[in-house]
């Protein structure tokens, strides 16, 4: 087992550019936190939920995906040859979740009540569940990424102990995210008539658990790569050939799922009207889902990391798209009709990319820290 | 029986076994005078926004935080006639309202005696009652850096001490018809609808929407033109409580299989480690 | 109100016309609701689309200042048709009495009528006057039949009023005008029973008082005056003006409809001889033959013991007007501009927005030398001198302001429409400095008193002789005390003129009734129409006032038990004209009265004949009695009602003339224009140029309107100050068709310059369906209307009075300003 650590340069360029979006963004978060939601976002009663809860908190939980899935392969299905790429996803998944918990602090009115949802539980509500999971899954994905923490204050016991503690612990991990990723979807089930019929299904809970495995293999694939092309950690081709794999299975089965919501919802017919949703909605199928499952079904693109790291980013898109489309651009239409119309405002797009910064310096300042990229014990 | 005739004194009738507050809102009475938009206000002191002229009169154009019921005007005409509308809007309170079911913290609640009411320190802002209510009822307080959600309490104080909510109370043509049976104010809907064949669309919105609210319209017009959105007949709660009630299922599933293959996996790593010894 | 608010509720037919009780008397629509519930029908006629013509059965437009034009057609169909209700026209009205033969009608003069001087713009009145029999009784003839009796003048009167000529004047399609004669026409039955809601929208012409006058003569042919369901009710814009005018506020009635004595009436027997009508009809009640007794009374109060036989009651303190003389706002405005006034109260009012061409208002107020403005709040009349275009180093006026409580902030009696005075008490007590209006009265009254009798002054007496006992409990001014001094005093026993042992009154006593009212000074009181509002009963002081009974025995909504309803708690007045000469009522389910032959005493046990249901207009048997029977309308000489009415300035008959400012060159219906009866403030040619109108002119080419809404009150000084009332409307408005809008490219919402020969002023566009053009003569008239209830003194972008524009003319009788027609330009800004 290898414990040095990678030596990385702190400040390129790229983390200049990423500490000078952080630090604007850090203005739009004191603004949003000095003047209040009306003076820092465009959300009116009309719209109350936008590009946070769309981006921040739907996509970086898809997003974070990776981490139950690489942890009930390694840990549950003791698939030891995803092994090395579990630490990465793990803490992706622990920044996600943090970063998308942050989102949530800024986008609620009191965001010092955040803890109120732990102590007055309401048990029919899909909030409340949501909530539950993000601060259980969130704690669960600290303890699952602490032996890199322990590893590097140097208490190897702790450590070990935690180790071997680590698969009733992702266990449990696992239950948490798959019913979070479904409850996410499950939020907008009370919509019926605001969310469009191109996205409104009462399967959406399914739908948003399996588009979020989809995710999560092509996250861990797509960091992978890049960290092996930022930070000349070689990742091993087998392991990014069997999560191509395995996306291709999720994604064949998204496909056929979508299809068939389509068909017996809205109808084919809907998709093709040429409305703005349509349009998105096509979008999203065709970047995230069709597209992707015919590259990946060629077993060539399989094992090329260029073109697997192409299909990674076109199945993160699709499925951004796609939690965009079902908070912010599959509702615009009854705002429409209420004389109402939704675009982000400066301030939360620069908080948008602030976390998104935030993330991507933080994952940074964890490899150099900490000996993320390279355990390959056991 | 409690109606806008009755004295305060003998309303709403609490001795009674069960208040059930409700509102029977004839439009075809109203005559767009405002009073119960001003008397909203000022029970519940609520601050204005600075407003321009409307040309259809209604002002402020949409509910908000600090308005919990305003009038309407529709003007229309056919065939050379000009016709003018008054519509309230307000929130309907549900007999199982999507807000309550949503919020995470019970800071809204139904209350036995009907009035949705909203409990502020426990609320947290997450806004799902705004995005989840089919009516488009709560309100919130954008503008502040401690929020609230604000929407019509139909005057709950009020009831509990035996007065009317204060929009039926100013209502000068009994178009706020307060009784405390839904019932009641059910049959006289229907009584009015058949009395008056002509004048009313045979439809009392409120009656199945969202699975039965406490408010009830009448209207001599599809209530879809006066302003208020087609809701649905079904109990919205239903629908999440679908997903939140095959949730012990998932459980049962994911540990099961997790459960399964940690079996498997030990064995496989115990049979691999006497392999290796 | 002849009636009152509840009684709405009992209508087959509403006719709202000259009002907009939805919007202006939210409060009245619950029972005008009603009677549509009940099957009753409402007709709102208006230029505009109004809240009200929402709720109406049936709606008719018209171009303003075109009412008489519209009644008039009225009066032809109902005779036409023969809709009126025979007995009631012929027993209870003039229509049988048969006129002086020289008596000449528009139609044959015209458009004026004969006794006409054009230079003097007045009429000698000699032609307009009955033939009389050698008992001096008016002739008549009770077949109606003769060409000089009332009805047959009448007819022929109205015959130049056809379908065609009233449509090209009113603009109302002629389709619409035969719905409405038709179904309030349909009232003219005993069973059926039609009411008139109006407003200023009535009074505020160059010919409001003929208006009202128009509707009188339509519910007398068709029944309907006394009635339950029935009357003709102005609906009061402020809560208190019925009690206002009770009390004497206008420049010509002392409180009771006492007429205020002129400088040629030395005494009061003069006065009592020109103000005492006489009648030689044992039928017929003459009410008013008791004015002796009410002023005398009346000025008993207000002079107490200095009042005494030897110096006339004081009659000679009373104030005076010159014969002649006009002291309403216009002519108060009028002489203030022209430097004639050094000071001015403006109590409770706010003339700067309130009086029409208020430009010239605010001008005449910067004659002045001084000006106390007592008010709720600061506004347009007491801020003129820092008013938009004025230099406040150019004012000399020294302005007061003395801050007054709110209507919740004290105890007193406000009067409504329906003529009941309602007690009310202080909520809270007044805010900050502000006083009620009693206490500053109180304060201004001290002062002045002892500046006379310190200093001497002239003509002390009228204040130094005042009674001012209200003082008690540690209160300066008790408003229980002047209450009680309104009803009235038994200053020494009273006993029965007829019978010296029935005592009616005894000393010290407050006055049960007006009845007991004396003329030779052993009576006092304020207002003898509120004699019993304050009374002795069983031992025990009664505030009647106070009451809130809810019994309702009638079924009727009567509710005598509730408050006081002058006179004598009558809820509705003339109410002998709803029963047949029997005393039976002519439509049984609505008997407001009737006469019970068998009634029993509840005392005695024995039959007792008298009047059951309300207060009857005396207790007089039915007029079928042959000797004790009286007429129904008992404050007429003769007993009458009068569908031909001498007593007016501009015609015994309304008859159509033009708006000062109209859109067209000619009266379609004769050759005299603008009612020849009014004081011109300028001729065309001389005159301050702040009075200048122009009439049809292409510079002002539509016709203009001012109103009310329901968000804001009067000039909008309470309510622009209530910012739950500002947010609903902002900022003043003008309303315009769509088709004027598309002719100006006007769009809605956008700003736009109203302007007239007076003024301009800007507002936002709300182009509306709810106005539409007129076709008038053959040609198309666009109209277009405000509310007048904004002022340059806040909000700050609210908009400027609708008053700059109007002009300044009045009314041939009673010289109310005509703010309701007039001509305007519109532009975009």
């Amino acid at each position: 087992m290898s414990t040095e650590r990678h030596e990385i340069k702190m400040f390129t360029p790229m983390t200049i550019v990423l500490l000078l979006v952080i630090i604007a963004g850090a203005v739009s978060v004191y603004k949003r936190m000095t003047l209040g939601l009306g003076a820092a976002t465009n959300l009116a009663d009309d719209f109350p939920w936008g590009l946070w809860i769309g981006f921040d908190v739907l996509g970086g939980v898809a997003m974070a995906a990776g981490g139950f899935v690489i942890a009930s392969a390694v840990y549950l299905l003791n698939m030891k040859k995803y092994k090395p790429i579990a630490r990465p996803a793990i803490l992706t998944a622990f920044l996600g979740y943090l970063l998308a918990a942050t989102a949530i602090f800024l986008d609620i009115g009191h965001p010092f009540r955040i803890w109120h949802p732990a102590v007055m539980w309401q048990i029919n509500s899909i909030m409340f569940i949501v909530a539950i999971h993000v601060i259980l899954y969130t704690t669960v994905l600290g303890i699952e990424a602490s032996p890199m923490f322990f590893e590097r204050i140097g208490l190897k016991g702790v450590q070990k102990f935690v180790e071997k503690v680590m698969m009733p612990i992702a266990l449990f991990g696992t239950l948490l995210s798959t019913l979070h990723q479904s409850s996410l979807g499950a939020v907008y089930l009370i919509v019926p008539d605001k969310l469009h019929p191109l996205w409104y299904s009462q399967t959406l809970p399914f739908s948003f658990l399996v588009s979020a495995i989809m995710m999560g293999l092509s996250m861990v694939s797509f960091e992978s790569i890049l960290s092996a092309k930022f930070f000349k950690h070689p990742v091993k081709m087998d392991i990014l050939s069997g999560l191509a794999r395995g996306s291709l299975i999720a994604t064949g089965f998204y496909f056929l799922l979508k299809i068939f919501l389509l068909v017996t919802g809205p109808g084919i017919a809907a998709a093709l009207d040429g409305s703005m949703e349509a349009r998105m909605y096509l979008l999203e199928m065709v970047v995230g889902v069709i597209v992707p499952l015919i590259m990946l079904a060629i077993p060539a693109i399989r094992s090329s990391m260029n073109s697997i790291l192409f299909v990674n980013f076109l199945v993160i898109c699709g499925i951004v798209i796609n939690r965009l489309n079902v908070s912010v651009f599959g509702m615009l239409r009854h705002a429409k009709e209420r004389g109402f119309s939704y675009s982000p405002s400066v301030n939360e797009v620069m908080v948008t990319l602030f976390m998104i910064a935030l993330g991507i310096f933080l994952f940074k300042f964890a490899v150099k820290f900490f000996n993320v990229l390279s355990c390959e014990d056991a | 029986m409690a109606t806008n005739t009755a004295t305060e004194k003998t309303m709403p009738d609490q001795s009674a076994k069960k208040m059930e507050a409700s509102f029977l809102i004839d439009t075809t009475k109203c005559i767009g005078c405002r009073g119960c938009q001003v008397a909203c206000k000022q029970w519940n002191g609520n601050q204005t926004d600075p407003t321009k002229a409307s040309p259809t009169f209604t002002n402020p154009l949409k509910l908000n935080s600090k308005t919990y019921t305003n009038i309407a005007f529709f003007e229309r005409e056919q065939n050379g006639a000009v016709s003018w509308d008054f519509a309230r809007n307000g929130c309907f309170h549900c007999k199982k309202p999507a807000c309550v079911s949503v919020c995470p913290v019970e800071a809204l609640v139904k209350t036995p005696e009907g009035p949705v009411i909203y409990r502020e320190g426990r609320c947290m802002g997450c806004r799902y009652c705004i995005l989840a209510c089919p009516f488009n009822v709560p309100k919130y307080e954008w503008e502040k850096l401690a929020p609230k959600v604000q929407k019509c309490t139909f005057c709950y104080d009020r009831l509990l001490a035996g007065m009317l909510p204060s929009c039926a109370k100013s209502c000068p043509t009994g178009t706020i018809h307060f009784s405390d049976s839904i019932e009641k104010n059910l049959a006289e809907a229907k009584k009015r609808i058949a009395e008056h064949p002509g004048m009313y669309v045979n439809h009392i919105y409120g009656e199945k929407e969202a699975g039965g609210t406490s408010v009830m319209l009448l209207s001599a017009l599809p209530l879809d033109q006066l302003g208020h959105l087609k809701v649905r007949d079904q109990v919205l709660p239903d629908l999440t409580w679908k997903y939140i009630g095959g949730i012990p299922a998932i459980i049962g599933v994911v540990l099961a299989a997790g459960i399964g293959s940690w079996v498997i996996t030990r064995r496989n790593q115990n049979m691999d480690k006497e392999g290796d010894e | 109100m002849t009636n009152h608010w509840i009684d709405l509720k009992n209508a087959d037919v509403v006719l709202v016309m000259g009002g907009n009780p939805a919007e202006n008397h939210p409060i009245s629509m619950k029972w005008i609701m009603k009677a549509r519930e009940k099957g009753g029908k409402l007709i709102v006629v208006d230029p505009r689309f109004t809240r009200t013509a929402a709720k109406a059965d049936l709606y008719a437009p018209l171009r303003s200042g075109t009412d008489i034009a519209f009644l008039g057609g009225m009066i032809k169909y109902i005779l036409d048709k023969n809709l009126y209700f025979k007995e009631y026209v012929a027993n209870y009205t003039n229509a049988a009495y048969l006129v002086n033969p020289d008596f000449r009608m528009p139609g044959q003069l015209n458009g004026v009528f004969s006794g006409y001087d054009g230079k003097a713009r007045k009429y000698d009145k000699k032609t307009w006057s009955f033939q009389m029999d050698d008992k001096g009784l008016p002739k008549k003839d009770m077949t109606l039949k003769d060409p000089n009796c009332v009805f047959q003048l009448l007819r022929k009167h109205y015959s130049r009023y056809t379908l065609d000529m009233v449509s090209d004047i009113t603009g109302t399609p002629k389709e619409k005008l035969v719905e409405v004669y038709k179904l309030f026409g349909s009232t003219g039955k005993a069973n059926r029973v039609g009411t008139e809601c109006y407003a200023m929208g009535w009074t505020q012409h160059t010919v409001g008082t003929q208006n009202i006058r128009a509707m009188s003569i339509i519910q007398l042919l068709l029944g309907n005056i006394g009635m339950a369901g029935g009357g003709i009710n102005a609906l009061r814009g402020e809560s208190n003006v019925q009690g206002s005018t009770d009390h004497g506020l206008l420049f010509h009635i002392l409180p009771g409809y006492v007429p205020v004595p002129s400088a040629a009436l030395p005494d009061l027997k003069a006065y009592n001889e020109k103000f005492t009508p006489k009648t030689k009809d044992p039928k017929s009640v003459n009410w008013w033959g008791n004015r002796p007794k009410y002023i005398t009374s009346y000025l008993k109060a207000i002079y107490g013991t200095s009042a005494t036989k030897d110096n006339d009651f004081g009659y000679a303190w009373l104030p005076k007007i010159d014969e002649g003389m006009n002291a309403s706002w216009l002519m108060l405005f009028d002489q203030m501009f022209k430097g004639k006034f050094e000071g001015f109260f403006a109590w409770g009012q706010n003339p700067a927005c309130s009086g029409a061409n208020a430009n010239k208002t605010r001008k005449a107020l910067a004659k002045l030398k001084w000006m106390v403005n007592v008010n709720l709040f600061e506004n347009e009349t007491g801020s003129f001198w820092k008013g938009p275009g004025i230099n406040p180093k150019d004012i000399q006026t020294e302005v007061f302001m003395l801050p007054c409580a709110s209507s919740v902030e004290k105890e007193g009696s406000i009067t409504n429409s329906g003529r009941w005075a309602q007690w009310r008490y202080a909520a809270i007590p007044p805010i900050g400095q502000s006083k009620p209006d009693t206490e500053i009265i109180h304060e201004l009254y001290k002062r002045v008193k002892k500046l006379y009798q310190t200093k001497g002054g002239k003509f002390p007496a009228p204040i130094t002789n005042l009674t001012w006992n209200y003082k008690s409990k540690g209160r300066e001014i008790d408003t229980h005390l002047i209450a009680r001094e309104i009803n009235g005093y038994y200053l020494e026993d009273i006993f029965d003129a007829k019978d010296a042992t029935k005592q009616l009154g005894k000393k010290g006593e407050l006055c049960t009734n007006f009845v007991t009212l004396q003329a030779d000074g052993r009576t006092s009181s304020g207002n003898w129409i509120y004699g019993g509002s304050y009374t002795h009963k069983e031992g025990k002081i009664i505030n009647m006032m106070a009451r809130r009974g809810k019994a309702d025995p009638t079924g009727l909504g009567l509710f005598p038990e509730w408050s006081f309803s002058w006179p004598v708690n009558r809820r509705i007045i003339y109410n002998r004209a709803a029963v047949d000469q029997q005393g039976r009522p002519w439509d049984p389910k609505r008997a407001i009265i009737k006469w019970n032959p068998d009634k029993l005493d509840p005392k005695t046990k024995k039959t007792a004949p008298g009047w059951e249901g309300d207060v009857p207009d005396g207790p007089a048997p039915p007029m079928a009695d042959e000797k004790a029977g009286k007429y129904p309308f008992i404050m007429r000489a003769d007993g009458m009602g009068s569908i031909f009415g001498p007593g007016l300035a501009d015609g015994p008959f309304p008859e159509h003339y033009e708006a000062l400012e109209c859109p067209i060159q000619e009266n379609l219906l004769s050759k005299t224009k603008i009612n020849p009866a009014i004081k011109l403030f300028h001729d065309g040619k001389t005159g301050a140029p702040e009075d200048i109108y122009y009439s049809c002119d292409t510079r002002y080419p539509y016709v203009a309107t001012t109103y009310r809404m329901t968000e804001h009150w009067q000039t909008g000084i309470m309510t622009r100050n209530i910012p739950w009332l500002l947010e609903m409307v902002p900022q003043q408005y003008v309303e315009i068709s769509k088709e004027l809008a598309a002719e100006k490219k006007i769009v809605n919402g956008e700003r736009l310059k109203v302007s007239s020969a007076r003024g301009e002023l800007t507002a936002v566009a709300f182009v509306t369906g709810r106005f539409k053009p007129f076709k008038i003569g053959g040609s198309t008239v666009h109209q277009v209307g405000m509310p007048w209830c904004f002022g340059w003194f806040t909000p700050k972008d609210g908009g400027e009075s609708a008053n700059l524009l109007t002009s300044t003319i009045g009314d041939a009788n009673t010289m109310i300003p005509e703010t309701k027609a007039f001509m305007v330009n519109v532009e975009k800004v």
